[in-house]
């Protein structure tokens, strides 16, 4: 395969940096409706309601920006894809059930930075399976690798100012599960990355990564709940909050949207750390808007400041790190055995590649778009009108400040995107 | 070889498989 010109290369490896970085801000923002929420719901419905309106958000959105017609076509060259997104689905719930469990065994300053080295295996998985970091100089390596380790020490920093107090109970059982987590998230990478590689659009990747998470997330609820009766009636007792647990899952799929571009255009080994800043996000909102640290000591304060510091230095260096020409030529020898084994057309796999579509349907919109559209709108509206407001003191002028700083990097790297490349 | 095939004997399908079995496991440990 043909390799790309320096230009377009650095302007590709520019736009998954910017995903990366936008993808922790949303996906450290969902966790704000939730917090509205004080019913008190078992963990795993509110996770099961978290990923129902993830499931809406996944198949409207797609269905808005590029049109079901080239998710089709995206699909047809590459099939087998499918199976690797349900797979990457079921990996996800599976994670996230199993943090529920963490938490309440060890409390989330030990749990959080245990699932948080995920990172560190998306590099492993990135570098044995996808050449990522082949080819690359000693000191991107170094940029790259320091940069995920000042992560995870930023993180437990940041983990133990934030944790309301460690529960007592069964440690080995909480750090197993916490453990198995960050296996399973940092596993999940594997089906992304081979997914962009072989040049599928993260869109399209998406709708059916939902099918997965939804049909996982399902079945461990009925199982933890007991049965559908017993499921129904907590979710018809809730129904006055679920709004903002749908809410809570449409944000954080804008996020994992541009996840998936930076584990597209920088891999995975890079895309983890960035989007892993979400933590960061997750502080400020408590801190600021929720006022979660009002009234703690100095020494809190003072693992607030260290650990957003090492985080912030972390992510800087991994940015600072991109891919090079002699890394990105590994990449391309990895693509080129995937359209080998999967006998997937070169054309597609490089277009892929580099940022472009053979598809001709892209931008055409059918009526199945807008149904889709349309009745994710209507359920979030129906929902919003039944909601209550919770009896919450919220700093509203840093929810307005917040937000604004979202919807302007949403802005400002959704169009980098779309110039760059038209969402592919 | 088809598609099929193709990913039945891919390494990189394995490993997903099997850390979710693992996690399921785990899942059903702690329960």
């Amino acid at each position: 395969m043909d390799p790309l010109d320096a230009g377009r290369l650095r302007r590709l490896q520019l736009a998954g940096i910017a995903s990366g970085f936008t993808a922790g801000a949303w996906l450290g923002a969902a966790e704000a409706p939730t917090k509205m929420v004080t019913l008190g719901l078992s963990p795993v419905v509110i996770s099961l309601t978290m990923v129902l309106g993830v499931f809406l958000a996944r198949w409207s959105l797609p269905a808005l920006l590029r049109g079901t017609a080239a998710i089709g076509a995206d699909v047809r060259q590459a099939p087998h894809l499918v199976v690797w997104a349900v797979l990457a689905g079921c990996l996800w719930s599976v994670a996230n059930t199993l943090t529920v469990f963490a938490i309440r065994d060890i409390g989330l300053s030990i749990a959080f930075p245990l699932w948080n080295a995920n990172s560190l295996l998306g590099i492993v998985w990135g570098a044995v399976f996808f050449n990522e970091l082949r080819g690359a100089t000693w000191s991107r390596r170094s940029g790259v690798l320091g940069g995920a380790v000042l992560m995870c020490a930023g993180a437990t920093l940041l983990a133990v100012a934030s944790a309301a107090g460690v529960p007592g109970g069964h440690a080995a059982r909480g750090v197993t599960a916490a453990l198995a987590a960050g296996a399973l998230w940092g596993t999940m990478y594997i089906p992304y990355r081979k997914a962009y590689l072989t040049g599928m659009n993260p869109l399209a990747f998406v709708t059916f990564f939902s099918l997965g998470e939804v049909g996982m997330m399902t079945v461990l609820a009925l199982a933890d709940r007991g049965g559908v009766a017993s499921l129904a009636a907590e979710l018809v007792g809730a129904r006055e909050v679920l709004f903002w647990l749908l809410l809570g899952g449409f944000v954080w799929v804008i996020g994992d949207l541009f996840q998936q571009y930076a584990a597209k255009y920088v891999g995975i080994s890079r895309g983890i750390p960035l989007s892993n800043t979400n933590q960061l996000w997750g502080l400020v909102w408590g801190l600021l808007v929720f006022r979660e640290l009002l009234g703690r000591g100095g020494a809190t304060y003072g693992q607030v400041i260290g650990g957003s510091l090492l985080m912030a230095l972390g992510a800087g260096a991994i940015a600072l790190a991109s891919a090079t020409r002699p890394e990105h030529d590994r990449w391309t020898e990895a693509a080129a055995r995937e359209s080998r084994r999967y006998g997937i057309d070169p054309a597609y796999v490089r277009a892929g590649l580099s940022g472009g579509s053979v598809d001709a349907a892209t931008g055409r919109r059918t009526w199945l778009d807008w149904v889709l559209v349309g009745g994710a709108t209507g359920v979030f509206v129906a929902f919003a009108l039944i909601a209550r407001l919770p009896q919450l003191t919220l700093a509203w002028e840093w929810v307005a400040g917040l937000v604004i700083a979202m919807v302007a990097l949403l802005a400002g790297t959704g169009l980098l995107l779309w110039r760059t490349t038209r969402f592919n | 070889m088809s598609r099929l095939t193709a990913m039945l004997t891919d390494p990189q399908f394995w490993v997903p498989v099997l850390v979710l079995v693992a996690g399921l496991l785990v899942l059903a440990w702690i329960r």
